[in-house]
């Protein structure tokens, strides 16, 4: 059961008339009856986009008692149309979902048939009740010449750190093929335990930590009502994968960090919870018990293969100097993942091989001229021990190295190019080189790949942790880090905001975009730098006339 | 440049611009006179011979780089197995398997005479080629090719050749400068439709460098170099009024890697617990990659064969070992193809056989440089395409530009058509 309901009538009918309005779409149907708008309160969405199909999602609240997590409301069954234009005069394809207390009354449908590369338009209907309506687009055919895609690429949102300007800022692009989410969705804490800084900028339902279904659900809930995220969750196709947090803070598949074995039960209680309202409110193809990982095709230009990268992994180890990092039976992929995913990372097929990959892969080594303070900040950015030299955060790939030594080995083996690892997970935007073998990298400049790094939507990072204005002291730390990693090409501690990816066959470029406060609504967002990969060359470098 | 002067049957020696004579041959009868210009379309393919992709950028190699990104690139190109030289140029020119030409690699095992061998003799390759063909529409063709087992291998089938010279000691090949000064005094000459052309220096400096790392610099000096010439023969048909009528591919037959002394893999050493499988077989290299050749008893074969996999496959730098049929490298390739990592070579019979650590022939060397170039109207300008072009899709490429046939049997490459206007 919830331990807190936060919905209000009002608040839900006001959350969603917002949301069609950031995102530029008609109006809802509003009926008069409860059973009308507010029976689409928490938004529709699509999500991972195949040549000839999507799938949709919504949560119907069919009566005022079915609440989140509520376990309320009668079973229902709630219809569903896709449109070839947004008035809804060409139909090409219609359905109805069943739909309950059992599922927290969300809806997935998963609708085929459908053209390739093409624009669609979707809504739900329940009784009278009509939803937004949202826009969604198919892939490419597989092996079609593709000119480009563009893809918003996001991480780290916590609603206790600030408003979600940075989906906003995507939704009114009107440009996106799909918004990638490479995970921390949303953030397990209770209020005061995790938020912008010191100040609690919007508190967590429930107001505690998530442990249970009914938490997770009621979580998700919460997040699903922000209009921002509606908003580009209705203009746009998701393709997500989730990180730690969706359960808890580095979580591993026995446990994780911020889980109490017993006091907050069985770790396998929890995560199945969590995976349960993951499958529930997300617009994924999950169900709990399924895996997760998968590939995406967009004709001949790009793959996209989501990682999983919490469920199959060995606990971390203790410190950067636990000689377990580099001990071969531990894994941060397992088995079956990590053969999937060399397959995936081919010659022959899609010319860019995409890589959704929830931590940082790039070998990072703490740099012995870091202050104590400078030391101490990074140590709590990244929840670990730092000592100089050793591999900055076990977290990460570095602290699953013969996971990493075989997937840079493959690359490098078989000649692999046009690897790109997009990631989020640190809160920070980087541009990296990846090298097969570091220690010669500074003299060959040999590449296997290459790894963007999106920063967080809102979640702290280095100067909220010094408690400094942006660019200050992080700039120190961040030069350090490059001087020490001369493969990370690009490094920002410091600032908040979105990505934007554009692929095309002679390049991948990503945009880095900055809000102007995380904390205030509404907030600016300017572009802050871009760098590119050019096709055949493994290596970032500055997009000419725009990096700072 | 000097007018060209016949000679009595089928040489033709001519002055290159460097003052050094450039002979060519011909078949008995063949004109030297240059056909008629009008609505003509001269085809050249240059191959860049072991060039990374990477390894083209405007910095380092401007006229390439131009080229380039003035025509249609295709990024994702890679070399076919074997990725050694010879098989890739006869794939180029052929466009098919090499178990249909009979050319899987450099080396290799000639169960007839009883050696292994270079696959460098006109006999070995025994399928008809675009040089050849060409002609059967009335086009003529030009091989100007730095390394002696090329012009060895294509022997007479362009109709006009030109056998490299100033050889280097130790390479066999004939420098970049003498290579283009004889591709200019063709085309200044009888000026073929369609001419091939290898160039060798940066591939012959990659196999020189010792270290992988150090000589680097003297691998950028073979770079710079051979994209000055290709500059001078760009330069040469802009002077003379045939750029407008030129399509040129550039690409390369494969990449290049480069191992340190430690990563080295015997096929001899690892089978000595074995003697018995280690005189049962007999090992052509190529590289990267060596080539198996079951020679003892063969009632004993299958089995041998299956113990040696197993073997070599527990070797740390062997990345795969593949059935040539697989791979449609044909009986020459003999019963096993042993691929090493990236990083590493092979050396048969001892470990210090094979001192040189620049290498190829294995998947790390796949990737290679590929674009369409040139003033003709066809060529598709600042175009990439995503499409995995192979050395194999030269042969139907330039096949198509003429309104060629495809041999019989058909092409197993693919014409990349999306480089031209038609």
């Amino acid at each position: 059961m919830p331990t807190s309901t936060t919905f209000t009538r009002r608040q839900i009918l006001r959350t969603a008339g917002s949301a069609a309005a950031v995102a530029g779409l008609p109006a809802l149907v509003s009926t008069p009856a409860f059973a009308g708008s507010a029976a689409f309160v928490h938004g529709v969405a699509s999500g991972d986009p195949f040549p000839d199909g999507v799938l949709l999602w919504t949560r119907v609240t069919p009566t005022a008692e079915a609440l989140p997590a509520s376990g309320l409301g009668p079973d229902v069954t709630v219809r569903w149309e896709v449109s070839a234009s947004p008035d809804f005069q060409r139909i090409v394809a219609k359905g109805a979902v069943a739909t309950g207390a059992a599922r927290d009354h969300t809806v997935k449908a998963v609708v085929s048939g459908l053209d390739a590369d093409t624009v669609y338009w979707y809504r739900f209907s329940y009784g009278r009740a009509v939803s937004p309506i949202g826009r969604t687009r198919t892939a490419p055919a597989a092996g079609a010449a593709v000119g480009n895609l563009r893809f918003g690429v996001v991480s780290c949102a916590n609603y206790q750190a600030g408003y979600f300007s940075a989906y906003r800022h995507l939704a009114q692009r009107g440009d996106l093929h799909a918004a990638l989410h490479l995970g921390d969705y949303l953030y397990e804490y209770a209020p005061g335990q995790y938020q912008a800084r010191d100040v609690l900028v919007r508190p967590h339902d429930p107001a505690v930590e998530m442990t249970t279904l009914a938490h997770y659900r009621l979580r998700h809930a919460q997040y699903k009502t922000d209009a921002e995220l509606q908003a580009l969750h209705a203009v746009v196709p998701f393709i997500v994968t989730w990180d730690d947090h969706e359960a808890a803070n580095d979580a591993w598949s026995g446990g994780a960090e911020n889980h109490t074995e017993g006091a907050e039960g069985l770790w396998s209680d929890r995560r199945a919870a969590a995976q349960q309202a993951y499958a529930e409110w997300m617009p994924v193809r999950f169900e709990p018990g399924g895996q997760l990982y998968r590939r995406f095709e967009f004709g001949s230009l790009a793959s996209l293969s989501m990682l999983d990268l919490r469920s199959y992994r060995s606990q971390q180890a203790s410190n950067q100097l636990d000689p377990a990092v580099d001990n071969a039976s531990r894994t941060i992929t397992g088995t079956a993942q990590m053969d999937w995913l060399l397959e995936g990372l081919k010659p022959t097929g899609p010319q860019w091989k995409l890589v959704g990959n929830p931590v940082m892969i790039t070998p990072i080594r703490v740099p012995s001229t870091l202050s104590t303070e400078g030391l101490g900040a990074v140590q709590e950015l990244l929840g670990g021990t730092t000592i100089d030299g050793v591999p900055y955060n076990v977290d990460q790939w570095d602290g699953y190295q013969a996971d990493q030594h075989r997937v840079l080995r493959h690359l490098r083996d078989n000649g692999v190019k046009d690897t790109v690892f997009l990631t989020g997970d640190i809160h920070s935007g980087w541009a990296c080189d990846l090298p097969a073998d570091p220690p010669s990298y500074p003299f060959t400049g040999d590449s296997v790949a290459t790894e963007l790094v999106c920063t967080s939507v809102t979640s702290d990072n280095l100067d909220d942790i010094l408690d400094v204005p942006p660019r200050t002291a992080s700039l120190v730390v961040e030069s350090a880090i490059k001087a020490n990693n001369p493969h990370v090409k690009y490094l920002d501690f410091d600032s908040h905001g979105f990505s934007v990816l554009d692929i095309t066959p002679a390049g991948v470029r990503m945009d880095w975009y900055v809000l102007a406060d995380r904390t205030v609504r509404d907030s600016a967002a300017t572009l802050s730098t871009s760098w590119q990969v050019a096709a055949g060359t493994n290596k970032v470098r500055p997009v000419e006339g725009i990096t700072l | 440049m000097t007018t060209p002067r016949t000679s009595r049957r089928q040489f033709l020696r001519l002055a290159s611009a460097g003052g050094a004579a450039v002979v060519l041959s011909a078949l008995p009868g063949t004109s030297w006179a240059a056909s008629p210009d009008s609505g003509r379309l001269r085809c050249y393919v240059i191959v860049t011979d072991g060039c990374r992709p990477e390894e083209i950028t405007p910095a380092l190699t401007p006229n390439l780089a131009a080229l380039r990104d003035g025509g249609t690139s295709f990024p994702a190109a890679r070399s076919l197995p074997v990725m050694e030289t010879i098989p890739n140029h006869v794939m180029m020119m052929t466009g098919v398997r090499p178990d249909r030409s009979g050319v899987p690699a450099n080396s290799f095992y000639d169960r007839a005479e009883g050696t292994v061998r270079d696959m460098d003799r006109a006999t070995d390759l025994r399928f008809p080629t675009l040089l050849e063909r060409l002609q059967e529409k009335g086009l003529t063709t030009g091989s100007v090719l730095s390394k002696k087992y090329l012009y060895g291998v294509f022997g007479e089938r362009a109709s006009y050749r030109w056998e490299p010279f100033p050889l280097v000691p130790g390479t066999n090949h004939a420098p970049d400068a003498a290579t283009i000064d004889a591709l200019i005094a063709m085309v200044h000459g009888p000026d073929p439709d369609m001419v091939f052309t290898n160039l060798g220096d940066i591939d012959r400096v990659g196999h020189l460098d010792l270290t992988g790392t150090t000589l680097r610099a003297a691998r950028d000096a073979a770079l710079a170099d051979t994209d000055v010439q290709v500059g001078r023969f760009v330069d040469h048909l802009k002077d003379t009024g045939r750029w407008q009528s030129s399509v040129i591919l550039v690409l390369a037959d494969h990449s290049m890697d480069w191992s340190v002394p430690t990563n080295v893999i015997s096929v001899s050493l690892a089978l000595t617990g074995r003697a018995d499988l280690r005189s049962s077989i007999t090992v052509a290299q190529n590289g990267g990659a060596d080539l198996i050749y079951w020679t003892g008893d063969g009632a004993a074969r299958g089995t041998g064969l299956s113990e040696i996999r197993a073997i070599l496959a527990e070797h740390p730098g062997v990345l795969r070992i593949d059935d040539p049929a697989v791979l449609r490298l044909g009986a020459e390739a003999g019963d096993l193809v042993v691929f090493c990592r990236a990083g590493w070579r092979f050396s048969d019979p001892y470990i210090v056989s094979n001192p040189i650590p620049g290498n190829h022939g294995h998947p790390a060397t796949e990737p290679i440089p590929f674009f369409v170039a040139g003033g003709s109207s066809r060529v598709l300008r600042g175009r990439v395409s995503s499409e995995q072009a192979r050395t194999l899709d030269v042969a139907p490429t330039i096949g198509a530009l003429y309104g060629l046939h495809a041999p019989a049997g058909g092409y197993d490459g693919t014409a990349r058509t999306t480089a031209f206007e038609y």
